[in-house]
């Protein structure tokens, strides 16, 4: 079996935004032909197949980096768990919509700071990615947080059910603001991400009506050592099941 | 269709100063949404630099029953076609 090691410290830096982008648009993959109206359906779509794009542009980067070893295929559909860097976050299941538009909000917030980052980084071709994937972005922003303020202020229901999908997905942005020393590398401010990030989710949580979770350190296994919640197996197998059988299928 | 649920009729002009063009509808609860839906919807190959929606129900259309008496009169009439001028070769896009 093909081993992929990544170690250039630029490819490890980068190989974290991408796994977190191609698991997000996994999730959201999974949503078409089941959100709750036609329109939703196809934008959810788009906003997955803008997380795939990006996070092909970025796998590219990283093949690049290691001298093409393996190519951006290789990379998302021959790494086990282990070998995933993504934040768990992205990882947590669609259980009904407003996981969804929670998951989508927080991580949206999250990197549009990084991406905010990114887009003066010497790489011009990073650079010139971020400030294309910056308007992706801001657009899946615009729509995840008024969806939130429809669910907050909606129904006794749909309030409830925002707020128990805040509650259980707060515990995985504890790790988002751990950066350690190849994050700051490569980010420039890691102090404005997380103070950037608080002041995006207390605008959301006064407009939308809900309340914050408490902050608890929780010291979860970090993402960036390629520690996963247990959703990460499934979602993989699931991904990757006909690349693995059928390893030389072409599209 | 749910309470609240609307029906809007979507615009969409493809470069500054050409007219707007109708390309379809979208359901939406309210302008927000159904200005998000028809971007999500009806712009997605790069189709336009700005949109309109407009409920459908603002829509006033011509009887059908009576298209005959609004339209067939104008049938016979090719002398209001602008063909019985010479166009100079300098007027271009006619």
């Amino acid at each position: 079996m093909m081993q992929i090691k990544i170690t250039n410290p630029f490819a490890k830096f980068l190989v974290r935004i991408a796994d977190s982008e191609i698991i997000l648009g996994q999730r959201l993959a999974e949503m078409c032909s089941n959100a709750p109206t036609l329109e939703e359906d196809i934008a959810l779509s788009n906003l997955g197949l803008d997380c795939f794009g990006r996070g092909e542009e970025l796998m590219k980067l990283v093949s690049a980096l290691e001298n093409n070893a393996f190519t951006p295929d290789d990379c998302v559909f021959r790494r086990n768990e282990r070998e995933y860097f993504c934040i768990k976050l992205v990882e947590q299941p669609n259980n009904d919509f407003a996981w969804v538009v929670v998951r989508q909000f927080l991580h949206d917030v999250y990197v549009t700071e990084i991406f905010k980052q990114l887009a003066t980084n010497e790489h011009q071709e990073l650079a010139a990615l971020s400030q294309k994937v910056l308007k992706e972005i801001e657009y899946s922003k615009m729509h995840s947080f008024d969806w939130l303020v429809r669910l907050g202020r909606g129904t006794e229901e749909s309030k409830m059910r925002t707020q128990n999908a805040l509650n259980v997905m707060w515990k995985y942005t504890e790790e988002l603001f751990l950066f350690d020393e190849i994050d700051k590398t490569y980010l420039s401010d890691t102090d404005a991400i997380a103070a950037n990030w608080n002041l995006g989710v207390n605008e959301m949580f006064a407009a939308a009506d809900l309340e914050r979770p408490a902050d608890k350190k929780r010291h979860i296994l970090d993402f960036r050592k390629g520690f996963h919640s247990e959703f990460l197996g499934l979602i993989l197998a699931d991904m990757q099941y006909l690349p693995r059988a059928y390893p030389d299928a072409k599209w | 269709m749910e309470k609240g649920d609307k029906v809007w009729e979507v615009f969409i002009q493809k470069k500054a100063g050409l007219a707007f063009k109708h390309v379809g509808n979208v359901h939406g609860y309210d302008k927000k949404m159904a200005i998000q839906n028809a971007r999500d919807l009806y712009t997605r190959r790069g189709e336009g630099r700005e949109i309109w929606v407009v409920p459908a129900e603002a829509i006033v259309s011509s009887p059908l029953e009576q298209a005959d008496a609004f339209f067939d009169p104008s049938e016979d009439k090719v002398y209001r076609h602008p063909t019985f001028y010479e166009i100079p070769d300098e007027v271009k896009f006619i």
